[in-house]
Parts: C-alpha cells; structure tokens; sequence
C-alpha cells in the first residue's frame, strides 16, 4: 500500500514532469573590436524596442564610427518561431552581419 | 540580449529551453513599454559598457561548449508524509497552487486513470517551453492534487491536446505581461454528463467540474509546461482566472450555431477550447431589445483594451437579438462599424502600422485584419438577465474530447457528485 489511512500517511507520486535533455549549443566566436564591423539589430513590434535599439545605434556610432547597423524588424511580439512567413528574410539578413543585439522583450 | 531586468528569470528560462544557457544578457532598468525617452537615453548609455563587452569579450571555456545538464530521474514515489507534510512539500517544491492539494498516492492516482483507456505512459504531448512530458499519468496526478473526478480525464488529455496545438501562441500567451488566464470552454453532450456549469454564475466557484478542470489545468502548466509565476509567467497584475475559468456553453439556449459547431465539429461532439483572456467586464444593458443590447457593446468597447473582445450574451439576450433577425455575422458587422474611439485614445496600435490622421477623429476600435471577419466571438452562457459580458483576449483553439468505452458505467459512478443546498 502507498499510503496507510490509519496513521494519516500518504506516499505520493511527482507531478513534475519529465523532460529530455535539450541539445546545447555553444556561443558563436565573439568579435575582436566592433570598428568597421556590421551590428545587427533584431526588433520586434513591443513599443519601447524601437527606441531603445535606435538609443543603442546612435550610441555605438559615437563608439565606433566605421560601424554599420542592420535593423530586422519582426511582425510580432514574440520569437521567429512566429514568424514563418519572415524566416526566409530573417535567414538571409542573419548571413549579412557580423553580431547582433537583439531587444525583443519589453 | 538586451532586457528589462524585470524578466531575468524568463530570459535565463528561455536561453535553458531554446538550448543556448550560456547567451549573454545585459540587463536594463527601461521600464517595459517605456515612452520617455530620456529614461531610454540614461537606461542605454548605463549598459553600453556591457552591450560592447558581451560582443567582444573572448568566450570562456564554458561558453564555447557548454557542458550538457543531468537528466531528471525522480523516484517514482517523491515524498511520505501526512496531509499537512505533503502539502507543505508540495508547496514549498512550488508545485502547488497556494491552495491545499490531495495527496496523489498510487490509489488515488489508480482511480484516476479509469478516466481513460490510455495506458498510464502514454505520451499525450511534449509542452513548451520546457517540453515536459505529459503522459497520461502525470496528467492524472495533478488532476487528483486539483480534486478532480476521474470523469474529467478526457477533457483533461483534450485540454494538453489544445495547448499543444496551439503553441507557440500558448507559450507567449500564458508567459505574457498582460495577465492572460486560459478560459476553457466545453461544448457537447459531455457538459451535462459532468454536470459543467453553463448558467447561473457559471463563473463562480461552487461546481467540481467547472473548478477543478481548471485547476488541473493550472498545475499543469506548472508542473509540466513549467511556466511558473515570476519565472516563466511574468503577467503583471496576475489574474484570478489563472486558478480556473471553465464555461459550459448553454447550448439548449443559444439561438444560433454553437461554438464547436462553428469551429467545424458536429454538434454531437464534445469539445474543449482554450482561449487566452486578460480581463472579464460586466455591463448592464443599456435595453433589452436589439437597440439596447447593441449600444452597451459598442459604447462599452475600450481602445485600451488587448486582444479581440469575446461578448458572452446571456440566454435572454441572445434571443432577444435572434428574434429581432440578427446573426453572429450582423452583430460582428456593426460592432466592427460602430463602436468607435478618438484617435489619440489608443495606446498603440499593434501591428496595423503606423496611423498618423487626424487625432480626434473616431475610428474602429476593432480594425480587420485583411481577409479577416468576423473578428468577435459570440458565446452564450450565465443566468436569466441582460447583463453582458466581455472576455478581452484572444487566440483559441478547440480539440475533440475523446472518450474511453466505459464511458456511461463512469458516468453513472459519479454522476451523483453534486452539493445539494440545505434550505435556512
């Protein structure tokens, strides 16, 4: 028996699920210096993400003045997942920058 | 990755789920949704350090190659104690809801899964964001921690089916700032073999089936989805709901198509669909002839509002609007034209682009997406009164609910779980 009533003790099972290990992956190589590099900005449709990544390029040009920005701008709130429709042009813009900063939250 | 630091748990969620744990994250004090833009000035200038050194600075060891995490194995039979114990474990585990639990021991878990002919592994879906299991087992442990009845396990494995299907827009609807509690709606001859609550105070608390059914739901989107308040949900204000919210749609009273109906199942189906809801208005009716509910819609529609408004019309007022010849559609068609606000009302407008006309003119509040129509779901439940009601949300999907072969012998076995009020 799992449990015995006349002591008022319960042997109870987990309700926490089981999940399997999700594959890892590792951080891309990081830049040596952003000077003459192309930064991609990675914005989506939250209000604040706009300008808070335009404070971000005026910011890095200051920096870095031969750097180059490059705005993706996301049709939705939430992850590219979302966005099928956008993959292809996310893909292609991801190929054609050196890093990136996304702001994507709130 | 820039973020209000607000959502530091979520990121750190987020990165272990997409499979990246080691993204490096700069934190920024910008209030969410921030509109001044010399706090967004001061908030950038404060991190750019760190926005050039995460970009630059040389990856250590871990970071190249992050070191794969344990797999979980708990013991099958997780903790003994008595009631007071286990709820306290299960609590402080934060794997309760903060209210008293049952303890979900072999028996009762046993009793349980007579809800269903599915074997106890059985795999019903993997749930993001942390893709945790839910087999037919877990699913009927934390169903009898909620107090459920073996009875609701169909409509418990058709739930896990809709969160499933409906994802990723469940992940983002469920982890949102703007508090969205999933509201279940039953529809079928399944409503009245559970005896789901479709009328007087269908909201309420006091019907098992309308309770726990959320309830079980509630915990597993805890326990095995992983969205945790705080960690993965970062809803705001928080919302009741998120305990339960279970409607039985009061079919027999509803002058029109039905919403499983609607949604391409036959009417002898059973169904449950999930919808994300951020907050639930009452209105009362402004008259209750078709003039009268009509304006309380539309001069009650807010621009501030999030999501696509769900009306919920009580019998009454559904056959007042049916008898006097509207339909969904014509209803839908004149909310959509007339209920309107000022231009600078709005906080925003989400995805629609840019709308730079004249601020004071009145423009729709509900805006068509292209091809889109009706926008507004039309549900009929609740008492005898002309009070209407909103559900501002959005996104739903409904899942067929299955049931074992047994299914009349279960019924019958628990048809009598009903309170019966003693008169004073």
């Amino acid at each position: 028996m799992s449990s015995n009533k006349s002591n008022g003790q319960y042997e109870v099972l987990s309700p926490w699920a089981e999940a399997d290990p999700i594959p890892i992956r590792g951080l891309a190589p990081r830049l040596t210096d952003l000077a003459g590099k192309k930064i991609g900005l990675l914005c989506n449709i939250k209000r604040a993400a706009s300008p808070i990544l335009a404070t971000v390029e005026r910011k890095l040009k200051e920096r870095f003045p031969t750097s180059e920005v490059s705005w993706f701008r996301m049709q939705s709130m939430s992850v590219s997942e979302l966005e099928p429709q956008n993959k292809a042009k996310f893909e292609e813009w991801i190929k054609g920058v050196d890093a990136v900063i996304p702001a994507v939250g709130d | 990755m820039l973020f209000y630091e607000f959502f530091a748990n979520d990121a750190q969620s987020a990165m272990i789920n997409k499979g990246m744990p080691g993204v490096r994250v700069v934190p920024e004090p910008i209030v969410s949704e921030c509109t001044v833009m010399e706090e967004i000035e001061a908030g950038v200038d404060g991190v750019m350090d760190d926005v050039v050194a995460a970009l630059t600075r040389p990856l250590t060891a871990e970071e190249k190659s992050p070191k794969p995490k344990k797999v979980e194995k708990p013991s099958r039979i997780i903790f003994k104690g008595n009631l007071q114990e286990v709820n306290r474990f299960f609590y402080q585990r934060g794997w309760a809801d903060g209210l008293p639990v049952v303890p979900p021991t072999e028996e009762a878990v046993a009793e349980m899964l007579t809800g269903t002919d599915l074997p106890p592994d059985h795999l019903v879906a993997e749930l993001e964001p942390r893709r945790g299991k839910a087999t037919v087992e877990k699913i009927a442990i934390n169903a009898v921690m909620a107090g459920a009845l073996p009875t609701y396990m169909p409509v418990l494995i058709a739930g896990v089916k809709a969160l499933k299907s409906g994802s990723p827009n469940t992940i983002m609807m469920a982890a949102s700032t703007g508090s969205f509690a999933p509201v279940w709606i039953v529809n079928g001859p399944i409503r009245h073999d559970l005896h789901i609550n479709s009328s007087s105070g269908t909201l309420s608390p006091g019907d098992i089936a309308n309770a726990t059914i959320g309830r079980a739901m509630g915990l597993i989107t805890k326990n095995v989805r992983g969205v945790r308040k705080g960690m993965e949900d970062m809803g705001i204000l928080g919302h009741p709901g998120k305990y339960t919210m279970v409607i039985g749609e009061n079919e027999e009273a509803n002058p029109w198509e039905p919403l499983h109906v609607e949604r391409g199942f036959k009417k002898e189906d059973s169904t449950i669909s999930l919808l994300f809801s951020q907050s639930f208005q009452q209105l009362g009716s402004y008259g209750t002839d078709d003039k009268g509910l009509l304006r309380t819609m539309v001069y009650n529609m807010t621009p501030g509002g999030m999501g696509a408004p769900w009306l919920i019309l009580t019998p009454v007022n559904a056959q007042s609007l049916a008898k006097r010849g509207w339909t969904k559609k014509s209803i839908n068609d004149y909310i959509v034209e007339n209920a309107r606000a000022p231009r600078d009302h709005f906080p925003r407008l989400p995805g629609m682009g840019e709308d730079k006309g004249d601020p004071k003119e009145p423009v729709p509040i509900i805006r068509l997406r292209p091809g889109q129509s009706n926008p507004i779901q039309i549900l009929v439940f609740g008492g005898l009164n002309p009070l209407i009601g909103f559900l501002s949300g959005g996104y739903t999907v409904t899942e067929k609910i299955e049931l074992p072969a047994n299914w009349n012998k279960l019924v019958a076995k628990y048809k009598n779980v009903v309170p019966t009020y003693a008169r004073y």
